[in-house]
């Protein structure tokens, strides 16, 4: 089979970037089963797995920016 | 009250004439300074200033050593024989009254030839600070060149890109490194299953060449396309992919060997992943943009994080410092 054209790819793109966008606004996943069903249509199976798994790590940064790590912390610097 | 006014005049005199004392290297300054103060005096009595305590400071001094009469003119060094010779006087904000006629008018003469020595001073200050900020500038740009001439000797040693590739383009012809000496290439490696890091980097790729190319003083860019999937990948599939980037974008491709060949030669990692039921599959591969001269030497690379005003940026450098290699 060969490679997805320039249009697939954007079409591919534009139903992952919907879902997305879906998936940050509502926090319950079930109500995005439509857009689920329109990006797997649109996209290579393989890029389906490759795009949740991009996903997963783009989420895993955030938290990891927001909260999840924290530094070392140094000698506090004494007043004096 | 007129006694105390005299009185805090003098008091502060007498700390303007400390200060100056201060500021004394030598014995005998201090003389100087007795001869100024003789004629501080000796002209306050010549004011409205007759309090009796100001004459018996007066009275106390002239009868100390003698009057010396100090031409102060002739001496030229120390802080006292500044040119404006009684502005110590004059600095006494209190005294101002107290300068006479001659002071006046050896002040004014002090301020041109103060302002012509200013002149001068200035003139020879930006034409000392000047020349020692070309010399730096030349020896500057003198250690520029050498790092320069180092790094090339760095990235022929570092032997990446030095090899030669053989494959095919995107039309079925030939091509070896050979044929683009001579040009700046910007090389990238991918393949056209890519989800979307590859047409992100091409379409970069291709905004670098168009901004190079709207610059007429520069040499043409040529950017290279070569796959890590020779699998997948042949002729005609590459022509499919590269027509949605630049036009001068050149797609290459050929047998596992030649396409292993040119990717160690830029030591390009490349790890087909597991093939899902269609037989499709991911190639985890490294993801830089390179920049070879026309000699065929590879300069730089960029990666990810730079965008295409960046790399542009970067190349145009490359291209004004660009030292011919000796052949």
């Amino acid at each position: 089979m060969s490679a997805p054209t320039a249009n697939q790819r954007k079409e591919c793109w534009g139903a992952r970037d919907k879902l997305w966008k879906c998936l940050d606004d509502n926090r319950d996943n079930t109500s995005c089963e439509k857009f689920q069903k329109e990006f797997e249509v649109s996209c290579p199976a393989q890029w389906v797995k490759y795009f949740n798994k991009r996903r997963d790590f783009l989420k895993y940064k955030e938290r990891m920016e927001k909260e999840g790590f924290e530094p070392a912390e140094g000698p506090k610097q004494s007043q004096s | 009250m007129p006694y105390h006014h005299h009185h805090l005049e003098e008091v502060y005199c007498r700390l303007c004439l400390e200060r100056r004392m201060l500021g004394l290297v030598g014995g005998s300054d201090f003389n100087i300074v007795l001869g100024r103060l003789q004629r501080y005096v000796l002209k306050s009595s010549a004011t409205r200033l007759t309090n009796s305590t100001h004459n018996f400071q007066r009275a106390q001094l002239s009868s100390q050593t003698t009057l010396y009469r100090h031409n102060t003119s002739t001496h030229k060094t120390g802080p006292l024989t500044h040119p404006q010779q009684t502005f110590w006087r004059s600095s006494c904000p209190l005294s101002l009254p107290l300068i006479t006629q001659r002071a006046l008018l050896s002040h004014g003469s002090n301020t041109s030839t103060a302002k012509i020595k200013l002149r001068t001073r200035l003139a020879v200050t930006l034409l000392f600070g000047g020349s020692i900020l070309s010399a730096w500038w030349y020896m500057h740009n003198e250690k520029e060149q050498e790092h320069r001439r180092q790094r090339i000797e760095q990235l022929k040693q570092v032997a990446v890109g030095q090899g030669d590739f053989s494959l095919l383009d995107h039309r079925g012809h030939r091509r070896t490194k050979k044929d683009f000496l001579g040009s700046w290439v910007l090389l990238y490696f991918g393949f056209t299953h890519c989800p979307d890091i590859c047409p992100d980097e091409l379409d970069k790729l291709s905004a670098v060449v168009a901004t190079l190319d709207k610059d007429p003083s520069l040499p043409a860019v040529q950017p290279l396309f070569v796959t890590v999937d020779p699998e997948r990948d042949d002729v005609a599939s590459l022509e499919k992919y590269v027509k949605d980037f630049h036009p001068r974008l050149i797609g290459l491709t050929g047998t596992p060997e030649e396409v292993k060949m040119a990717g160690k030669d830029f030591r390009v990692y490349a790890s087909p992943g597991p093939k899902d039921d269609d037989g499709d599959y991911i190639v985890d591969h490294t993801i830089l943009i390179y920049l070879v001269s026309p000699d065929g030497l590879f300069l730089d690379y960029y990666n990810r994080m730079k965008n295409d005003v960046q790399i542009a940026e970067s190349i145009r450098n490359h291209m004004k410092n660009y030292v011919k290699l000796p052949n």
